[in-house]
Order: structure tokens, then C-alpha cells, then sequence
């Protein structure tokens, strides 16, 4: 057999695409749809005292209103059961929906929204987290005690999540230390920046079930959703997912799907609502602002002994779907490093701001910059080189995480050598020239994806999947691969059907680096099952034996006789029309860790552990606080790389929106609620800013699932601003523990440098 | 409304529009031509990128009212009238300058309108003139490989630019 696996391929999407020919939600043919309109709250905090839609309802064109008198009023539940669909007394973010409206046209959908009488008595907001903490603070939940919540969940006031990470005696290690250093952190909210803004397009149907035509990350888990919240039999409630615009972890949750359901559930006409890019700002799932402390000791041979963190995320108004950022950062805070006495904590706190979400690698980026920019300031106190002082604290195969997990196929050091080496470690640099290095590890998701393979009776093979291909290609491109392997086949050949929840092939959704992991999976195993049977068949046609039998080029031959063959079709025909099989992605349990180890804390051992490291050339203006990236080489261990095509390209788009969060990514929040909700001054890294790229995949199979995978996507985002960051301070003596480390930021860094460092050092010669 | 008469694509089309109707409501809504995108509406994506007489202009900002008596050329108009691919977007396939695809009818007009006034540009014309149009996806890497390969293709095959070179609607009385 041909292997088909591990090739460079053309993505069977790309010329749909490049003709202009794909469908995104907002480009289906509508014909009879409503428009849908939303009314927000312009308030960030504020009590609902009156809501009254009846002169909107009487204006022309009006066929539906929803609010909260109209829905259930039962609470959403994401491990606390803080949000209702629309808002029942208090708003707590600006731009929060109150009222959703269809009309015949947008200007009467807009006209009515004019018309919706709302007093609002507005109250004294929560605006950040160090406010959310103060013991005087507002509180974002007047009633949270009387919320649900899972009981790993801690929710006390306004914080809504806290988990600890610990190990040994860190104030003892820490008095032993040669060097100890405290470092301060602050970074900033930013959108997930998917370029198509959301929407979706819901149809009642006759026997009272619901369509909606979305593009979401999740279509089988927000099904679910919604249909449990309407009280609908999930198989009465179809999604169907179209090609997809980006999403980035920014399309997991419902949003417009949510509203135009709740609409079209009280009329008998389609409703329609796409997102402008401005309201898709008012409604974005950011990922998530906040604070961190590190202070570490290390011996006078760069040894690490000890490191206590602590983090502090604003969630904004809701937990959403933002819970696993605390759990992420106490992962990411010392690793990948051997340190034995380590005090890790997260905390998620309320704020009158949008509800902060999964963006692609929760958590990833900012506990990476902090954490990272924190391991120089202690090589630097020391007077060691960084990369020595990684490659000397790095994990090795056997070595133990902070929670006890015992690591295997550990590739940490092969990935900081060879970015070094790419980026030319060693080399002397130029003045106002830095290089800098940063490292991290990551986890694989294996979770619950189904596929069925079928050959239908004229040769041709179908796959479904119910795994949505959100632009990655982890659908579009990694599954037929994998599809083809085993069939001997071209994955051109593979026919793949976008997520629909009406085949029945039930998937998690793109996320948690898991797509290819746990979809390829189930694609593998319905392959595995189409191929068994292909065989059997062609045992008794060919009447040769099964060990005899090739498939290749879609055809089953005898070995040694290649003209004894019968094409796919002529088996087909000769098994009742088609043939199919089906998979299901293996459960795969979370390897063992130590429970003593962790409070509150319930993702505290990772599956199929990947590493990254990249490295950063820059040039530094200190004149003007102007960086400027020349390159990033990011060096990722994929276990096994299925699609290298796909892998390079989540390399060097990581690479970019990485350095937007470095560099220039900041959600601005102000009295009225986010000042950039659009792109004009959300300021996302354009050709002109974004750097030569090398990406080194490395291959050291995870010994968990079949194909030795570990998770793509995530990874690559989370070091490049570490990486960058350390190259300014290699390039001017200083760098800003703020993000985004804007030229302002990079300036005044600068001019602080001879006076005062940016963080607190004390150190102690033994 | 207003009568306005524009070569789309290399069609004539008789329409009556809003005076404040964009030329991105025009093609998509009133011409069905759903392969420009709509990314932000303020002239920030790049996304809604088409060529009006050859130069790009972002749809989302441009009055259908004034592409009146003008040509257009949007995504669908890029592959030869038998449906064969252009070579830029042969290359833009080649490259893997692709992933969600939002960004890539604008950035493949963008490139387009480059190619033709700039036959050989070198790396940094190539992201200025990209510049106005946002990838998410990519990281821009692969879309300057494939404007580059595209510009030496089209310099062998001896053609001067990839889409048709545009000619002022003859105005009928
Ligand atoms: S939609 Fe026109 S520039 Fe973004
Ligand atoms: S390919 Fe997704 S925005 Fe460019």
C-alpha cells in the first residue's frame, strides 16, 4: 500500500475557496428569511426596572420579539448556573442582548428595536480584577449564592473558579536559593479575530422541530444545548455546519445561533441573523485579561528549586466557557521544568465585561509570556545563558510534572536546540538586535467523534464525520488522508460530508488541539472496518486469499497477478450496492497524576503531551519603542504528523497571532463597555508585520492512541510572544511585563531601565 | 433608486440600486455573487476586495452608483469563462496560501491588481500590497509564496496579468 499519510497534499477545499464558490453561513440563498435584529444594553452594570416591547411589536414588518419573558426561564450551565439566555434582572456587560426582534426587512427590524422601552437603573460596575477582588467591590452576582455549580467549581463572591497546583516546601527552597526573583505580569483581553463574523440561519419545521444552519465549532454539542433548553428531543433539532470563516476557539458557543433559534421558534418563516463585525465585537468571546505574580529561586548553577505562581483571570460577566483557562495556567506555570517545590494557583473573577472565552489555547499564551519572560529575568540575575539555563531544568523522558504525572516521549530539549540552532543562537547581534527563546508543553484531547466510511454501488467513497472543518482542515484535509490510507486510494477520491447532525455521527468539536486526534480516530477505525470487509468480499469474487489481497488505486488485486483485480464499484455491486463501516474515536483514560497534588483541579494530567519551543529575531528602535520581528522559527513535536501540509500552516498562522498578542492585540474597556469592537483600532498583525516563519515539525509518537498523534493546533500560539519578549530585552536590557508590548510600552521600559528594573529582584549570595 | 449599467465580470448588468447601496451589497445581494466577503464593513479586512477598472477598491466602501459605466471584477470572474483556473489561483492552491478561505477572494484581487501594474515585485511589495487585507489563518507566509511563484508563472507564460485587462463600459446611448 501507498502510504498516503505524512504527505504534502492539496487541501480538497482549496479550489471551492480560491474560485469563490464556498458556502459560509451568511451566503445561503434566503428567499423568504426574516432579519434579525438585537437590542443591547448600553449600560455595563445595570437593573432591569421596566421592559416593555408592545410598541415594537405593533410597528409594520415585526413578526417576532423574544426576551426573557419568552423563553425558558431555566439557567444555562457551564459548571455554574450564573447566565440566562436573555437577562432576567440585572445587565452586566455592555452590549449584552436583552431583545432579539425579526422583521420583514433589516430597516424595520431596526426601527422596532428603536421602539423597545427599557429603564435601566445603572450600578456601580466591577472594571477590573484587582477591583473584583477589593473587599469593599460590587458585587458582578448580587444573588450568587443561591447559583449551581459542579462541585470542583469554587464560586464565592466574585470569584468564580480557583485551583492549586503544589508540591514540596517552596519557602524553604526558597530561602535556600542563591537567587530569588518576583516578577509582576499584566496582559491584556483580545478577540479570537476570525475574519467572518458569526451567524446563523434557524427554520421551525412542520412537526415543530427546529433547523439552524450554522457555522460553529461544536454543531453537535450546541444542538444539545439548545435543544435541552427548549425542551426539544435533540433529534427533533438539525444543525447543519457550512464552511467556516475562522474561529479559534471564538465559535465553541452559541451566539447568534441562540437568538435566531429563539425567534424562529415562534413564527413559520426562516430567520436570519448575521453578525456585523461591530456586533460581533459587542458579543466576542475574548480570551482572557488578568494578572500573574511569579517568584522562583534558583541555585547558583541555574538549578530551579522552587516557584511559587499566581494568577488572577477576569472572566468578565459570565463563567461561560472560560473555566479551563484557570486549570490550563497552573499547568503551563512551571513546566516544562524539574522543579521540586512549586505553589501554583488561578483564580477566574467576575467583571461588568464580555464573557471571556476558550480562544485558542485558553490560557496558553499569557501564562507562556509570563512564565517564560520570568525563567530570563532569572537567567539573566545569574548571568547564564537562557537557553543553558532551559536545556539545564528541562523535562527529560521519566521526569515527573508538578502534579505527579509521570512523562513520557518527552521532547523538550530536542525543540529549544533545534529553534536555537535555526534562529542562529550563538551568532553575535548587532546593536538594538535580540534574540530570545521560550518553551512550553500542551496537551491532546481525545474525546467523543464518530465516522462512517461507505462505498457506494459506482465506486465512489463517502465519509462522515461529524467533526466541523473550522478552516484548520482537520476535516477537510486530515480526514480523507487518513481515509485514503487504508483504502489505497487518493484522498482526492474521498467525498467528505460537512458536519450535519442528521447523519448521526456524533462529535465533540474543534477544540482542545483534538481534531485530528480523536475525528482521525473514528475515521481510522470506520476505514479499518470498510477495508475488513472490502477484503472479505474480494476473497470469495477473486477466490484468492485475504493475505493475497492489495488495495491500491481503488482497486482490490491479488498480489503477484495484478490483472486479477476488481474495482470498488464491481465489489460493491456485488455486496447488495455499498459497503460501510463505522468508528468511534477509543476512549483513552488521563494518565495517572497525583491527586495530593491539586485542589479544585480536574485536568491535572494531559494526554499525549506535546512540546513546542520557538525563538525570535527582533530589532529594537529604543528611540521609538518600535519592534521589529525578522523571525520566528517555532519547532513543535506532532507525534506523528498525519497532514504536515495542515501542520505548517497552524505553525505559522500560531506564529502571527502570536505575536499579535505580544505585540499589538488589546481589547480596550472603558465606561461605555469595549472601545474597539472593531478592526479599525483592534489592531491585528497584517502582511507588513508578520515575519519570516520556519517551522520544524518533530516526530516522537506519544505511545497513547493508535497513530502515536499528539495535538496540533493550540500549541504554536502560546511561545512566540514569550519569544519575542525575551528577544527585546536581549536587544535593549529591558522589556515590558505588560501585553501588548506596544512601542509606548517598549519606550518607557526603556527610559525605566537605568533607573529601575521592571520587576522586584532580591537575590542572596550563599 | 438609480438605473446604473456595470460590466461585471466581463457582463453587462442593467440594475437599479439605493444611492447609498455599496457595491458589496450590489454583487452579493443583487448579483448573487457570494465570493466577496464581508468581514467588517469599514474598509479594515480587506475581505470584500474586488477590481474596479483594474484597480482594488474595498466593496464594503464603494458606491454601487459609482461603479456605474465601470468594470468589475470580483472573485468569480478570475477563472477563464470554461471554468479554468487563473494562474494565480492555481498557485494560491499550490502554496497552501489557504485555510478558512474568508480572506482569500479579497487577497486574491489584491494580488491580482498587484500583478498586473507590478510584474516582478519583490517580497516587501508584495506585503505592502497585501497589507489591507487581513489573514487570520496562515500567517501570510504561504499567500506571499504564492503571489511570488504566480508573478514568475505568468512571467514565463509571457501574459501581462492574470485577469482581464479592463476596458471602460462603452456608454449606449
Ligand atoms: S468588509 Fe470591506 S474591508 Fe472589511
Ligand atoms: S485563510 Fe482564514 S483568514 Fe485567511
Amino acid at each position: 500500500m501507498d502510504t498516503v499519510i505524512g504527505t504534502s497534499r492539496v487541501r480538497p477545499d482549496a479550489a471551492a475557496k480560491v474560485r469563490g464558490e464556498t458556502v459560509y453561513v451568511a451566503d445561503l440563498p434566503v428567499h423568504d428569511a426574516l432579519t434579525a435584529v438585537l437590542v443591547r444594553s448600553p449600560h455595563r452594570f445595570a437593573r432591569i426596572r421596566r421592559l416593555d416591547t408592545r410598541r415594537a411589536a405593533q410597528l409594520p414588518g415585526v413578526v417576532a420579539i423574544a426576551h426573557r419573558d419568552t423563553v425558558p426561564d431555566t439557567p444555562l450551565d457551564f459548571g455554574i448556573k450564573d447566565q440566562h439566555l436573555f437577562p432576567r434582572e440585572y445587565v452586566r456587560y455592555a452590549g449584552e442582548p436583552v431583545v432579539a426582534i425579526a422583521a420583514e426587512t433589516l430597516e424595520q427590524a431596526r426601527a422596532a428595536a428603536a421602539a423597545v422601552e427599557i429603564d435601566y437603573e445603572p450600578l456601580p460596575c466591577v472594571d477590573n480584577v484587582e477591583q473584583a477582588l477589593a473587599p469593599d467591590a460590587p458585587l458582578v452576582h448580587p444573588d450568587w449564592e443561591t447559583y449551581e455549580h459542579g462541585a470542583s467549581r469554587v464560586l464565592r463572591g466574585n470569584i468564580c473558579g480557583q485551583n492549586r497546583i503544589s508540591r514540596g516546601d517552596v519557602d524553604a527552597a526558597l530561602a535556600r536559593a542563591h537567587v530569588t526573583v518576583t516578577s509582576n505580569f499584566r496582559f491584556s483581553a483580545g478577540i479570537p479575530g476570525y475574519i467572518e463574523p458569526r451567524a446563523a440561519l434557524a427554520r421551525k419545521e412542520a412537526d415543530g422541530g427546529l433547523t439552524v444552519f450554522c457555522g460553529s465549532q461544536s454543531p453537535y454539542g450546541n444542538r444539545d444545548d439548545l435543544a435541552a433548553f427548549f425542551g426539544l428531543a435533540p433529534e427533533r433539532v438539525r444543525f447543519i455546519n457550512q464552511f467556516v470563516g475562522g474561529a479559534f476557539g471564538g465559535k465553541i458557543l452559541m451566539a447568534a445561533e441562540w437568538y435566531a433559534a429563539a425567534l424562529a421558534l415562534q413564527c413559520d418563516r426562516p430567520v436570519r441573523l448575521v453578525f456585523s463585525r461591530h456586533e460581533d465585537g459587542l458579543n466576542v468571546f475574548p480570551r482572557h485579561g488578568g494578572i500573574a505574580t511569579f517568584t522562583s529561586g534558583a541555585a547558583a548553577d541555574g538549578t530551579l528549586l522552587a516557584m511559587r505562581a499566581s494568577f488572577v483571570f477576569d472572566t468578565g460577566a459570565y463563567i461561560g466557557y472560560g473555566a479551563g483557562t484557570g486549570l490550563i495556567a497552573t499547568m503551563l506555570a512551571s513546566a516544562p521544568y524539574r522543579i521540586a517545590n512549586v505553589d501554583l494557583q488561578a483564580t477566574l473573577v467576575y467583571t461588568n465585561k464580555q464573557v471571556a472565552g476558550p480562544v485558542r489555547a485558553p490560557g496558553g499564551p499569557q501564562a507562556t509570556w509570563a512564565k517564560e519572560l520570568h525563567i530570563d529575568e532569572i537567567a539573566r540575575r545569574l548571568d547564564m545563558d537562557p537557553l543553558e539555563m532551559r536545556l539545564k531544568n528541562a523535562w527529560e523522558d521519566g521526569d515527573v510534572s508538578a502534579t505527579g504525572q509521570t512523562l513520557r516521549s518527552v521532547s523538550v530539549k530536542e525543540a529549544l536546540r533545534r529553534a536555537a540552532d535555526a534562529i542562529g543562537w550563538q551568532k553575535t547581534r548587532a546593536p538594538g538586535h535580540g534574540r530570545g527563546i521560550a518553551c512550553s508543553w500542551w496537551f491532546s484531547s481525545c474525546s467523543r467523534s464518530e465516522a462512517r466510511v461507505e462505498i457506494r454501488s459506482d465506486g465512489s467513497v463517502h465519509l462522515h464525520s461529524g467533526n466541523p472543518e473550522v478552516g484548520t482542515g482537520s476535516a477537510a484535509a486530515a480526514l480523507p488522508i487518513v481515509v485514503a490510507d487504508r483504502l489505497g486510494i487518493d484522498p482526492s477520491a474521498v467525498t467528505l460530508t460537512l458536519a450535519d447532525t442528521a447523519t448521526k455521527t456524533y462529535d465533540s468539536g474543534v477544540g482542545g488541539s483534538g481534531s485530528t486526534f480523536s475525528a482521525g480516530l473514528a475515521a481510522l477505525q470506520a476505514a479499518e472496518a470498510v477495508r475488513a470487509r472490502l477484503i472479505e468480499r474480494a476473497e470469495d469474487l477473486l477466490e484468492a486469499r485475504r493475505e493475497d489481497i492489495d488495495l491500491h488505486r481503488g482497486k482490490a488485486s491479488v498480489r503477484g497477478a495484478p490483472d486479477h483485480a476488481l474495482s470498488f464499484a464491481e465489489i460493491a455491486a456485488g455486496s447488495g450496492g455499498s459497503i460501510s463501516g463505522s468508528g468511534t474515536a477509543p476512549e483513552i483514560g488521563d494518565p495517572e497524576f497525583d491527586a495530593e497534588s491539586v485542589e479544585s483541579h480536574d485536568f491535572a494530567s494531559w494526554l499525549a503531551p506535546s512540546f513546542v519551543a520557538s525563538a525570535a529575531a527582533v530589532r529594537v528602535d529604543a528611540q521609538t519603542g518600535r519592534v521589529e520581528v525578522q523571525r520566528i522559527v517555532t519547532a513543535q513535536d506532532v507525534g506523528h504528523a498525519v497532514n504536515p501540509t495542515g501542520i505548517i500552516g497552524q505553525i505559522e498562522g500560531g506564529a502571527v497571532q502570536g505575536l499579535g498578542f505580544g505585540l499589538t492585540e488589546e481589547l480596550r474597556f472603558g465606561e461605555q463597555g469595549i472601545e474597539n469592537p472593531g478592526f479599525q483600532d483592534y489592531l491585528m498583525p497584517t502582511a507588513l508585520d508578520a515575519p519570516a516563519i520556519e517551522s520544524i515539525i518533530i516526530e516522537r509518537p506519544s505511545g497513547e492512541g493508535p497513530l502515536g498523534m499528539k495535538g496540533v493546533g493550540e500549541p504554536p500560539v502560546t511561545t512566540p510572544a514569550a519569544a519575542i519578549g525575551n528577544a527585546i530585552r536581549d536587544a535593549i536590557g529591558t522589556v515590558p511585563y505588560t501585553t501588548p508590548m506596544t512601542p509606548e510600552r517598549v519606550w518607557r521600559a526603556a527610559c525605566d531601565a537605568s533607573a529601575q528594573g521592571p520587576s522586584e529582584y532580591s537575590s542572596r549570595s550563599t | 433608486m438609480q438605473a446604473i449599467k456595470v460590466n461585471v465580470n466581463g457582463d453587462v448588468r442593467d440594475a437599479m440600486v439605493e444611492p447609498d447601496e455599496s457595491l458589496l451589497q450590489f454583487v452579493r445581494e443583487r448579483l448573487q455573487l457570494t465570493g466577496t466577503k464581508e468581514g467588517c464593513s469599514t474598509g479594515y479586512c480587506g475581505a470584500c476586495t474586488v477590481l474596479v477598472d483594474g484597480e482594488p477598491v474595498n466593496a464594503c466602501l464603494f458606491f454601487a452608483v459609482d461603479a456605474d459605466r465601470r468594470h468589475v471584477t470580483t472573485v468569480e470572474g478570475l477563472s477563464g469563462s470554461d471554468g479554468t483556473l487563473a494562474t494565480l489561483q492555481r498557485c494560491f492552491i499550490e502554496a497552501a496560501a489557504l485555510q478558512c478561505g474568508f480572506c482569500t477572494p479579497g487577497m486574491l484581487l489584491a494580488a491580482a491588481a498587484l500583478l498586473e501594474r507590478t510584474p516582478s515585485p519583490s517580497e516587501h511589495e508584495v506585503r505592502a500590497a497585501l497589507s489591507g487585507n487581513i489573514c487570520r489563518c496562515t500567517g501570510y507566509q504561504p499567500i506571499i509564496k504564492a503571489v511570488q511563484s504566480a508573478a514568475q508563472a505568468l512571467r514565463r507564460e509571457g501574459a501581462s496579468a492574470p485577469p482581464r485587462t479592463p476596458q471602460r463600459v462603452q456608454a449606449r446611448a
